[in-house]
């Protein structure tokens, strides 16, 4: 029973990602006061990229043909590390919050590769932007984590989950504020929103992204989208699972799992309408700001750390 | 245990983390309106904590106190803040001289400081140690505000946010003083406030600017 709930709650991270991601563009085009696509537009994207051929540059070696298959199955695994609906995941016993951060880098790794193997010029531009993006955006997100590994005394994701459920909801702890904020600014990042990348943008100067992805066609560009669409959702997943995982089942009734999954849909809720309201009002950095944006991130979560030392 | 004792002493125990958060905030914050705002949420917070505080020990001056604190430093400076800045129509950022990346690191350094300079009072005095380096914190970062930041408004908002941790120095470490003094204190804070309103126009009114760092020669 426990096997096929955390397998249930992976394959849900990767199915419903899409859906997340189409959801937040409805609401963001609410907020702009356009109509907007239907929520379920990637579902019809993604079938209509698998549906296509696959042209691949006469210049590109194998990587590129490899590095959207290699980002997929990473992202799938990292989906699989993470509590979502009771406190354990399918690879939960597996690997800490370190494989974890360093799963998501090596499939941006390998995006990389392939965006500078397909040989257009905007493919190396996008690959040394989203370096210097992870390279900064490494050190806040792997602090952080340390930051509420050490409060809860446990490395694997599940065990804080688990020692967080037992923690009292109203117990507002200094570290866990601090990461919360740190993880937030890193988890816009990672995932390419606004203020840091745009992922409705294809004007050369700004995007980082959509660049690397230029070459990519048919099957291809439909792995990487979905795989990006799945970190978004493992990034809004992690953050209510490491500080909000209140509401998730502790025994395996009907009920307890009823209220899990609605309390679950409601935290991505609203995390997807705070996501759309903050693209909605804030302006894209500038590239040479990031690094500024980053290190208040890095900032907050060396002060978490520390302050795991300084209180209690 | 009622509700309102459970919400008081929820307030004593997480207050600090909350003017920990204003203070990191107020050191990001690149727009003078969003500093008065954090200003008027700092406010708020230590509103919130005097009210326990005085839930507490059931002294009815400490009620007196958190009104006035309420209305001046949470509704009336504020307010006023923001039509001066209204009024002064200039450029709408802080200019500071550190990156705000740098100005987060060099708060989060302060409040490390506040926490190991409270230690021995803490434990000399038996005081809640959170509150009061809460208290220092906001008295260095005030201070630190005040130095790196080239506007002039800013200046103001640097000494209101020190003046917030004298105060809630004083309540933690002594359950606040008399009211007759706390309500001197409070007149001459806006009434301070108003005079650099004042201060600040004529800096306008002569450079055209506000930058403080460019007022460098005395005339005698």
């Amino acid at each position: 029973m426990k096997l096929l709930l955390d397998i249930v709650q992976a394959v849900l991270l990767v199915a419903l990602a899409p859906l997340v991601r189409g959801i937040v563009s409805r609401i963001k085009a609410r907020i702009q006061n356009r109509q907007g696509a239907s929520v379920w537009r990637p579902y019809s994207e993604l079938r209509k990229l698998f549906a296509k051929e696959d042209l691949v540059p006469p210049t590109a070696s194998f990587v590129f043909r490899l590095s959207p298959v290699l980002l997929f199955a990473v992202t799938v695994a990292a989906a699989a590390f993470i509590p979502v609906l009771h406190a354990s995941a399918l690879l939960g016993t597996m690997g800490d919050f370190i494989l974890l951060a360093y799963l998501l880098a090596f499939g941006r790794f390998f995006l990389m590769l392939g965006a500078m193997d397909g040989g257009g010029a905007f493919g190396g531009m996008g690959a040394s932007r989203e370096a210097l993006v992870s390279t900064l955006a490494e050190a806040p997100l792997l602090l952080a984590l340390t930051a509420v590994a050490v409060v809860a005394r446990i490395a694997t994701l599940a065990g804080i989950v688990q020692w967080t459920l037992q923690q009292d909801f109203f117990r507002l702890s200094a570290v866990h504020a601090l990461a919360v904020a740190a993880l937030a600014l890193v988890a816009i990042a990672e995932t390419g929103r606004i203020p840091v990348d745009n992922p409705t943008t294809h004007l050369e100067l700004t995007m980082i992204h959509e660049s690397m992805v230029l070459e990519h066609s048919g099957p291809s560009l439909a792995l990487i989208e979905w795989a990006s669409a799945i970190k978004l959702n493992v990034m809004i997943a992690l953050l209510i699972a490491l500080f909000a995982p209140w509401g998730m089942a502790t025994a395996f009734t009907a009920a307890g799992l009823a209220i899990a999954i609605a309390v679950y849909a409601l935290k991505v809720a609203a995390l997807a309408v705070v996501l759309a309201v903050v693209e909605s009002s804030v302006a894209k950095l500038r590239m040479y700001m990031v690094p500024d944006f980053l290190g208040v991130a890095c900032a907050l979560s060396i002060l978490a750390v520390v302050f795991t030392a300084v209180m209690r | 245990m009622g509700l309102v004792d459970i919400a008081a002493a929820k307030t004593l125990a997480s207050s600090a983390v909350f003017i920990f958060i204003t203070l990191l905030l107020l050191a990001s914050a690149k727009r003078t309106r969003t500093c008065i705002v954090l200003f008027s949420m700092q406010g708020a917070v230590v509103t919130a904590q005097i009210l326990a505080t005085a839930y507490v020990h059931r002294s009815a001056e400490a009620y007196a106190i958190a009104f006035l604190v309420l209305v001046i430093k949470v509704l009336a400076i504020p307010y006023l803040l923001l039509r001066i800045v209204d009024r002064l129509n200039m450029p709408r950022e802080v200019k500071a001289s550190t990156t705000s990346a740098q100005s987060v690191f060099i708060t989060a350094a302060l409040i490390l400081l506040s926490f190991l300079v409270v230690q021995p009072y803490v434990r000399a005095f038996n005081i809640d140690e959170d509150m009061l380096a809460a208290a220092i914190a906001l008295v260095l970062t005030g201070c630190f505000l005040m130095v790196s930041r080239k506007k002039a408004l800013m200046q103001v908002i640097g000494l209101l946010v020190l003046e917030n941790g004298v105060f809630l120095a004083a309540l933690t470490s002594t359950f606040g003083m008399p009211l007759v003094i706390e309500i001197g204190i409070f007149f001459d804070l806006l009434m301070g406030v108003f005079l650099m309103g004042l201060f600040v126009f004529r800096i306008r009114d002569t450079f055209d600017h506000l930058d403080v760092s460019k007022l460098r020669r005395l005339r005698g």
